[in-house]
């Protein structure tokens, strides 16, 4: 017999850690040039277009929609296999463990929206380039600033929460001290990664 | 699929450890088992038992041997167990240890990893193997794990929620099978057996409050009393010097807390009074449980020194280090905190007697074959091996020894046995119909009774009158007590006329066996005129109890010229009374001497 | 004097297809009661508040001391023992339910038939040539015996699946009791030998892959076995299983 589930569980949560983990520093990254101006983002933006073409496609395809179509669907899948029941069980990693799943969802949805219209419909179709005064522009809308700012938390907290959940799945943390430290660090990375958000957001709005 | 009809197919009713290891040894033998169990196997009451397994392993450096085991069983048992079938119980405690070692119980081991031993009652070594305190519940655990591997091979058919009701018997009066009926659905089936072996354990229940669990009710016993089976010393009931009191329950406080350096005392004049050690000097605490459960009742009643003037002693590990006690009896200090709210590593326990094991039950031969023929009984519910008195961690050991001579003799009658003419289908049919016809009586009675107040008034007649001391008024009293009891049973009314689970009209079908057992017991009890382990009777003249020229009362001495002899009680269909003989047995290795805890054994 | 009475609401069904409902009792208060005694006291005398005579409830309870596992039950929304939920120490009006991720069968009564199933997938037992006697049995480090010992005190009570998220109708996931106790097999020196049939039987649909890290087994268990522990024990073991299924053959 083929332990096809066991692989596929195992190769979901690399994907999403190693993966997509990946994707989310290089947004953060990228997107953290903002604080410093529009020239600074823009010349991010604009060093990533050194990439050829052809590769460049060939790791948006194979380094991010693959994986996170994957990633998404069986995460799907495995969310819907859950009954929450964080209201009689209001234990910290329970609570996490329902986080986990809500934020599944919204991301979902946001990134159908972010993905669609950022990078399909706007670059894709009209082929207009993703600047700083763009994002800007975009961005003078509340309701689409909120959306993005939760869905950039979703996104943190989803890797960050992870990253315990992974090392227990990989037997890495055994003990429950081992499990506590790397939840509190990995917590901490979470408010870190959110502060930067947040302040990279604001600035548009400044 | 093509079945084998050549295999043979035993019918184990009960799944604690005497009925599981019947049931691997009936499979290894190449039978079929149908396992019938109350709950599922792994919540059999065998779970309960705490403090160990005795069993001579010899490797504490006290020389101790299997004639040492041998002698102390016997002793203890105030010499009324039959001594070769105890003989051969001893002699095989040692591999079954092993046996169990190997199919993963994780006893408690010494620093080296060998079994580690512990002193218990009515012993002088340390000859008790033990797994915590928890060691049914590991034994029990080890041996469901093998039965269900059995289970997957296909060679048992668990039956669980099924409740025994009767034995089938064919023209000849040979059990052929049993009637059973399924608690969750009421479905009432018969089934077809080579032999039927029953391991249903003791009749605790009886008593209303005791160390039992609510499954022992000793109804199955008394259901094949009422067909034919033969009681043998029913009368021998184990009261338990240290139990939690409780309305619901007494729990169990293992005599491994006395084994591993617990002392009971009570106040006296403002000191802590260490009675156990001042009145038995040579075993002190670690007398056997009759000797401690009447010297606790002996301070509390009739001297008044229980703590507040209740009946209560105090069990006291306080001075023993906690990470010992956490290692070697962490189990059930957990449970006295939870239950009662103290830390007994800090405060000592307050505990007093409950009764808590039936020497007697169903008489059966060595090879635990009743007086039916194709009927066998194993474990708590036979009368075999403890006589008078069990020393604790015996009943372990005649639990799993039991079912390893069950077994194998279940296949035995099953290939080579007489057993008379086939059942037809109708005969069968006949049979389930009569119970059928009986529980649809039972689900409609309409009277003004109710079923679980009458089984706690019967638990305070037993409790009065047929507990650690008894005498004959009583147990008259009790007797004429207890038939009303069963008059009244007739008016019983029931709430529940449900067709799914309906526990209500099980309990009242029960109910009636349990009566007819305790009447059983007090009957038994009246009859036997002496004093002998945990039967002790007060001395009567011109109908007054006698006391002595210092006040205390005067106990029947043992007559062994009368009543050196089983008891066997047998059912009256007529008067539905029991009737009381006595029957030899097999005490020609040890020579009967008295039984004195007070001084060092002589032999 | 009026008598002190503690107050249970009791969701019932009358059979396994039937709609729950609820009903109110009064039981009268003792010390030290439990909610078992007090289900044993509504046996007594079935009458609601309202003065209605109805069934006695329906559970299902054996030893009363924490070891059967039997009296499991959702009180006040979580999954424990219904022996030694003293009633001093608990909020009332006390609310007792059947744990629904089983099938129930009738108020509080439920069939945990998968737990035992679930014990046959994942192979618990010693594989023992007999039970008669060989030789002596191998001599057992005393440390393993102890984690061992803790292990097999699990009582398929069913606390750990009922709250569990990802155990219920909706998947098909085992639960944290039966694949713990895959591990208590593994550590002794004669199951070990059956170690990779254990661990492959895991890697199966619904076995510890179906684990979503919730922890609530650690928090429920009555018997404080480090459910959480072994689960990742169990994961490291099955991963170096799995490199060793591609790599050695």
């Amino acid at each position: 017999m083929f332990h096809t589930t066991f692989y596929i569980r195992r190769l979901h949560s690399i994907c999403g850690l190693a993966v997509l983990g990946m994707v989310l520093f290089e947004h953060i990254f990228t997107n953290s040039m903002a604080i410093f101006g529009p020239a600074a983002l823009n010349g991010a933006l604009e060093m990533m277009e050194l990439i050829p073409k052809p590769i460049f496609l060939g790791l948006e395809l194979g380094g991010i929609a693959i994986p996170l179509l994957f990633h998404a669907i069986y995460g799907v899948y495995i969310a819907l296999q859950a009954n929450n029941n964080a209201s009689n069980y209001g234990y910290c990693r329970n609570r996490n463990f329902t986080l986990q799943r809500w934020t599944a969802w919204y991301l979902v949805i946001f990134l159908i929206w972010h993905v669609g219209y950022l990078r399909l419909y706007t670059k894709g179709i009209t082929g207009t380039p993703i600047s700083y005064e763009l994002l800007q522009n975009y961005f003078q809308n509340p309701v689409v600033v909120v959306l993005y700012v939760l869905g950039m938390f979703a996104a943190i907290f989803h890797f960050c929460n992870g990253i315990t959940t992974f090392c227990m799945t990989w037997g890495i943390t055994k003990g429950p001290r081992s499990q506590n430290v790397v939840s509190v660090l990995s917590m901490g990375l979470c408010a870190i990664l959110c502060l930067i958000t947040l302040t990279f957001m604001g600035s548009y709005l400044i | 699929m093509a079945k084998d009809m050549t295999k043979k197919k035993i019918i184990i009713v009960g799944g604690g450890i005497s009925g599981l290891l019947a049931a691997i040894k009936v499979c290894e033998l190449g039978g079929e088992v149908l396992l019938f169990s109350y709950c599922p196997v792994k919540r059999s009451h065998s779970l309960c038992a705490q403090g160990g397994i005795n069993a001579c392993m010899d490797t504490k450096g006290e020389h101790d041997s299997v004639y040492e085991h041998f002698d102390d069983t016997v002793y203890g048992g105030d010499f009324l167990a039959d001594q070769i079938a105890v003989k051969g119980m001893v002699e095989a405690a040692p591999k079954l240890i092993k046996m169990f070692d190997r199919m993963g119980v994780p006893f408690t081991r010494t620093p080296e990893g060998v079994l580690d031993l512990r002193n218990f009652g009515g012993q002088k070594n340390k000859r008790t193997c033990f797994a915590g305190s928890t060691t049914g519940q590991q034994i029990l655990y080890a041996l469901d794990e093998q039965v269900r591997r059995w289970e997957v091979k296909g060679s048992v058919k668990k039956y669980e929620f099924w409740e025994f009701i009767k034995i089938v018997k064919n023209k000849e009066g040979i059990c052929r099978g049993i009637i059973a009926q399924s608690m969750n659905t009421m479905k009432i089936e018969a089934f077809r057996a080579d032999t039927v072996i029953l391991a249903t354990g003791g009749p605790g229940q009886v008593f209303g409050r005791c160390t039992a669990s609510t499954i022992c009710n000793g109804s199955a016993v008394s259901a094949v009393y009422q067909q034919g089976a033969e009681i043998a010393n029913p009368e021998f009931i184990q009261i338990h010097p240290t139990a939690i009191p409780g309305s619901d329950k007494n729990r169990l406080m293992s005599e491994a807390c006395r084994g591993e350096g617990g002392r009971v005392w009570v106040y006296k004049d403002g000191k802590p009074w260490y009675f156990l050690e001042e009145m038995y000097p040579a075993y002190g605490n670690l007398v056997p449980r009759d000797i401690a459960s009447r010297a606790i009742y002996k301070v509390c009643v009739h001297m008044g020194l229980g703590i507040n003037g209740e009946n209560r002693v105090y069990l006291d590990l306080s001075h023993i280090p906690a990470d010992y006690l956490e290692r070697k009896l962490g189990g059930i200090l957990e449970m006295y905190s939870e239950f009662v709210g103290k830390d007994p590593r800090k405060v000592p326990m307050e505990i007093f007697p409950s009764v808590h094991y039936s020497m007697g039950g169903i008489w059966v031969d060595r090879k635990h074959n009743t007086n039916i023929p194709g009927l066998m009984a194993s474990g708590e519910c036979d009368y075999q091996y403890h006589g008078a008195n069990r020393l604790g961690a015996n009943s372990l050991l005649s639990a799993a020894y039991s079912g390893t001579i069950s077994g194998p003799e279940a296949m035995n009658w099953a290939k080579n046995g007489n057993k008379g003419s086939e059942i037809s289908d109708a005969e069968l049919e006949a049979a389930r119909a009569e119970v059928q016809e009986e529980y649809d009586r039972i689900v409609n009675m309409s009277g003004e009774e109710n079923a679980h107040k009458l089984h706690h008034e019967m638990g305070d007649i037993m409790y009065k009158y047929v507990a650690i001391e008894r005498d004959n008024n009583g147990l008259d009293q009790g007797l004429i007590e207890l038939k009303k009891l069963l008059k009244r049973w007739d008016n019983i009314g029931l709430t529940d006329h449900s067709k799914t689970a309906n526990q209500e009209a099980m309990f009242v079908r029960q109910l009636r066996n349990m009566i007819l057992y305790a009447m059983a017991i007090t009957k038994s009890a009246r009859m036997r005129d002496e004093s002998r382990g945990a039967h002790a009777k007060i001395k009567l003249e011109n109908g007054q109890q006698v006391h002595d020229a210092d006040g205390e009362l005067v106990f029947m001495p043992r007559d062994d010229k009368n009543f050196m002899f089983t008891s066997i009680v047998n059912y009256d269909p007529k008067t539905e009374e029991p009737v009381v003989t006595y029957r030899e047995f097999d005490h020609s290795l040890i020579k009967p001497r008295p039984r004195s805890y007070a001084v060092a054994k002589k032999e | 004097m009026a008598e002190k009475k503690v107050r249970f609401v009791i969701e019932r069904q009358d059979s396994p297809e039937s709609q729950p409902y609820t009903q109110e009792f009064d039981v009268d208060y003792r010390p030290g009661l439990n909610v078992v005694a007090a289900l044993m006291e509504i046996q007594k005398n079935p009458v609601t508040v309202d003065g209605k005579k109805v069934a006695p409830v329906v559970w299902e309870c054996n030893c009363l001391e924490k070891v059967c596992g039997a009296c499991m039950m959702v009180i006040n929304g979580r999954a424990r023992q219904a022996c030694c939920a003293l009633v001093d120490e608990i909020e009332q009006p006390i609310h007792l339910a059947p744990a629904r991720t089983f099938p129930v069968i009738r108020d509080l009564l439920i069939d945990r038939t998968r737990m035992f199933e679930a014990l046959k997938k994942i192979q618990g037992w010693v594989e023992l040539d007999g039970s008669w006697d060989v030789k002596d049995a191998p001599i057992q480090n005393p440390y393993t015996a102890q984690t061992a010992y803790e292990i097999s005190h699990c009582m398929t009570c069913g606390c750990c699946l009922e709250a569990c998220p990802n155990v219920g109708p909706q998947s098909d996931f085992i639960g944290p009791a039966p694949t713990v106790q895959a591990y208590l097999f593994n550590l002794h020196p004669l199951g070990k030998f059956d170690k990779p049939k254990r661990l492959n039987a895991l890697m199966e649909k619904g076995g510890i892959t179906s684990c979503g890290n919730s922890q609530n087994c650690v928090e429920v268990c009555p018997k404080f076995i480090k459910l959480t522990t072994y689960l990742a024990q169990l994961n490291r073991d099955v991963n170096i299983q799995a490199l060793k299924n591609i790599f050695n053959n």
